[in-house]
């Protein structure tokens, strides 16, 4: 046995089902032995960022299925693996579980400049939880097997094992051996801290007992640690509402009586204003990023702050907590859910004000949903988002990618399913959508997958249509195309006095690129043909692309304003735009 | 700014010096002294960094986030007061054996290498303080060449 079959064994012992990438001079050898794996899938990216963002498809779709797997890229030394660092910090940021196999140079010549050598364990050290580069054979196996442990334990996180050329073809030692069941990793300084203390738990219910205007927060932890239900039986219980991070959406159906929506910077009014209100912040699984705080020293001022996290490092990071409950959430809430202690709370004018914002809320908006187009007469992101969620009763998986539809898809549709929206949220990756989208259809094949892009992301992964078309993805495209890079160019509409440097773009005729992928194409101009080229995607088999031509001067709002606080929360757009600068013509077609 | 010492217990495996400076990096420090040397348990190693932080919060942070890394096993902010915190220095002078002598008494060092009547190398061991305080004394400008180790502490 060789260091290749001992990989490509582990990862199958692993149950690793599908390998995404491409390869290369150094990696020959493993993609060789591959052949020889036929209940290990390959599946050949167009860009080795593209194969990242399948895996995470991978690990992100399947984590709430009965079969959890982790999603597994591949590629060459030097330039296909550096093609794979921004998948990789991506996952980094997002917590996602996902293991990274490169070919490296022989290790005769590391460190020498060596034809496509790049020194990967360096690049991706800071960009990874866990970064190896196995010597021998024998140590392959082990290796793997680590790896996948760090990646999948505590909080996820991408791990990455660089193999060099030699040791793939090396054969293992006489005296090798390896004990599959048996292997437990050595790790005296890995650990994570699953259970809840009594200690603080305790002191966590007496604040909720307590509190008058109490708010609970759900972050990704929930999702991840497959906690939505015990959240929603928790927050029933006790009787107070709940808003979501970008990454806690699709934890509990989105219309829940409870539920305030998303809060931060595309957050809510509901939500962002109860966040003021509140006298009790009751967050898990979260981190406190700027786009969910804004300014920090205006933070939650008045309020206690529980917080439950696997990773201590992000307890008292950002914001300072009352409590902290260092450990898993779902076992939190098993506890808290069984504890008589806690009582429920009519807290009548406290949902009375919550009310009020939320009428403000939807006044603001639904004139616009209804009427679907802007003041030129092309379609409203939110109505198209809107429509979808209608035509799939809110039931299928949403991959959308980074920008002003982004934050549409995360405020439009009503979620049902647990764990339906996968977005990249740390790093805010553009290009994610699509390969993404392919991963995530790959682990739940037996439901809808919707890739929801701008003009502008669509066109930075848009070679994989190459993978689709190969495989036959049956994902469901959807374009909403308005010419720029939306969400900049709403940042110049409000604070840069409406200068649109570097934002227009002159866009290719995308029936042409989906005829030239031999994919069914749809372009859809008017409000009354959303609804029927919805309809037209959910009813054919196999892949669609539908191009909307979008209203580039729609803003996605409320929005505080970056580096501001809450108080600083825009609801309504100040002005009409003015005519739109001259340079728009230059760049935009549609 | 305060002067901080951590000091970290971690798995001896390769890398993880890196990622420690990475982090202190990272976090916008500029380490001001740093060592390492193999702990009491085989496999083990025991890493002492001094950074410059006011703010106490920083400073778990950094903490918590270098225990974060797999191979970090604890890691812990020691108080001044009940550590002590000792560096060794190997000193070159150019001095005269009578001016040097003066010092033995306050200064416990040794004379490692006498080169000629005015030339020897002296080493040092006490607090950061301690073997400024000693130079200082003897006169900075006698040196001729100076290593020091950095810090490494323990509790009391
Ligand atoms: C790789 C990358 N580059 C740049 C950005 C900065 N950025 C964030 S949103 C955005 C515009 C996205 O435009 P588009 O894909 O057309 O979506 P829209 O906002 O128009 O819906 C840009 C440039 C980013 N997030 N990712
Ligand atoms: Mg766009």
């Amino acid at each position: 046995m060789t260091g290749k079959e001992k990989l490509l064994s582990a990862l199958k012992t692993k149950g690793i089902k599908y390998i995404f990438g491409y390869t290369g001079g150094a990696i020959m050898p493993v993609f060789d032995e591959l052949e020889n794996y036929k209940d290990l899938q390959f599946i050949m990216s167009r860009h080795e960022q593209g194969a990242a963002f399948m895996a995470q498809g991978i690990s992100r779709g399947s984590l709430s299925t009965n079969n959890p797997q982790v999603g597994v890229c591949i590629a060459t030394s030097g330039p296909g693996a550096m093609n794979l660092t921004t998948g990789v910090a991506d996952a980094h940021m997002d917590s996602v579980p996902m293991l990274i196999v490169t070919g490296q140079v022989a290790t005769g010549v590391i460190a020498t400049d060596a034809f496509q050598e790049s020194d990967i364990v360096g690049v991706m050290m800071p960009i990874s939880k866990q970064t190896y580069m196995p010597l021998h054979a024998d140590d392959v196996e082990t290796t793997v097997h680590e790896a996948h442990y760090v990646a999948t334990t505590g909080r996820g996180g991408p791990v990455l094992v660089d193999i060099p050329k030699d040791i793939q073809n090396q054969s293992v030692s006489k005296k090798y051996h390896f004990d599959v069941k048996g292997y437990r990793p050595v790790l005296p300084g890995y650990f994570y801290h699953p259970t809840p203390e009594r200690g603080p738990l305790e002191r966590a219910m007496k604040l909720i007992n307590k509190s008058v205007r109490p708010l609970i927060f759900c972050g990704h932890g929930v999702v991840n640690s497959r906690a939505g239900n015990l959240l929603q039986q928790f927050a029933e219980k006790v009787n107070i509402p709940i808003a979501f991070t970008l990454h806690g959406i699709s934890a509990l159906p989105a219309d829940h009586p409870l539920s305030l929506g998303m809060m931060g910077m595309h957050g809510t009014v509901e939500a962002n204003k109860a966040v003021v209100e509140a006298d009790l912040l009751i967050s898990f699984g979260m981190r406190f990023d700027d786009r969910v705080t804004a300014k920090l020293d205006e933070y939650a001022a008045n309020a206690d702050v529980i917080h439950v996290e696997i990773d201590p490092s992000e307890i008292d990071k950002n914001v300072a907590t009352s409590v902290a409950i260092n450990a898993d959430v779902y076992r939190t809430l098993r506890v808290l859910l069984d504890d008589p202690m806690l009582t429920y709370k009519p807290r009548r004018r406290w949902f009375k004000k919550i009310d009020e914002h939320r009428k403000a809320m939807r006044e603001a908006l639904q004139g616009e949903i209804d009427g679907g187009v802007g003041d030129n007469g092309k379609l409203l992101m939110k109505t198209i988002v809107h429509q979808l969620s209608l035509a799939t009763k809110g039931k299928d998986l949403i991959v959308p990618d980074v920008g002003q539809h982004q934050m549409m898809a995360a405020r439009f549709y009503n979620y049902q399913t647990e764990n339906s929206w996968f977005t990249s949220g740390g790093a805010g990756t553009m290009g994610v959508s699509l390969p993404m989208a392919i991963g995530v259809k790959l682990s739940r094949p037996d439901e809808r997958v919707w890739s929801i892009s701008g003009d502008g992301g669509f066109q930075m992964n848009m070679q994989e249509l190459g993978t689709i078309m190969e495989h036959q993805i049956d994902i469901k495209m959807l374009l909403l195309n308005n010419g720029y890079l939306g969400m900049v160019r709403q940042w110049q509409t409000l604070f840069f006095d409406g200068r649109y440097s570097g934002t227009p773009m002159l866009n290719p005729d995308y029936g042409f690129i989906a005829k030239a992928y031999d994919i069914p194409y749809l372009k859809v101009t008017k409000v009354k043909d959303i609804r029927p080229a919805l309809q037209k995607a959910i009813d054919q088999k196999g892949p669609i692309l539908i191009e909307f031509v979008c209203d580039p001067t729609e803003v996605i709002l409320p929005m505080i304003p970056a580096g501001g606080g809450f108080n600083d929360m825009i609801v309504t757009r100040p002005q009409k735009e003015k005519s739109v600068s001259k340079r728009k013509k230059k760049g935009n077609k549609s | 700014m305060k002067r901080r010492a951590i000091l970290a217990f971690m798995h001896d495996r390769p890398g993880v010096l890196n990622k420690v400076s990475m982090l202190i990096r990272k976090k916008m420090y500029n380490v001001d002294t740093l060592t390492v040397c193999s702990s009491r348990v085989k496999g083990i190693s025991r890493m002492t960094i001094t950074l410059r932080e006011d703010d106490i919060a920083k400073v778990t942070q950094v903490i918590k986030q270098l225990e974060k890394f797999t191979e970090v096993i604890s890691a812990k902010e020691l108080d001044t007061n009940k550590s002590y915190w000792r560096e060794a220095a190997i000193i070159k002078l150019e001095v005269d054996s009578e001016h040097l002598k003066a010092f033995k008494g306050r200064y416990n060092f040794e004379v490692l290498d006498k080169k000629s009547k005015d030339i020897q190398i002296i080493q040092l061991a006490g607090s950061t303080a301690q073997i400024d305080n000693f130079l200082d004394k003897v006169g900075r400008e006698h040196i001729i060449e100076i290593a020091r180790t950095g810090v490494t502490a323990m509790e009391k």
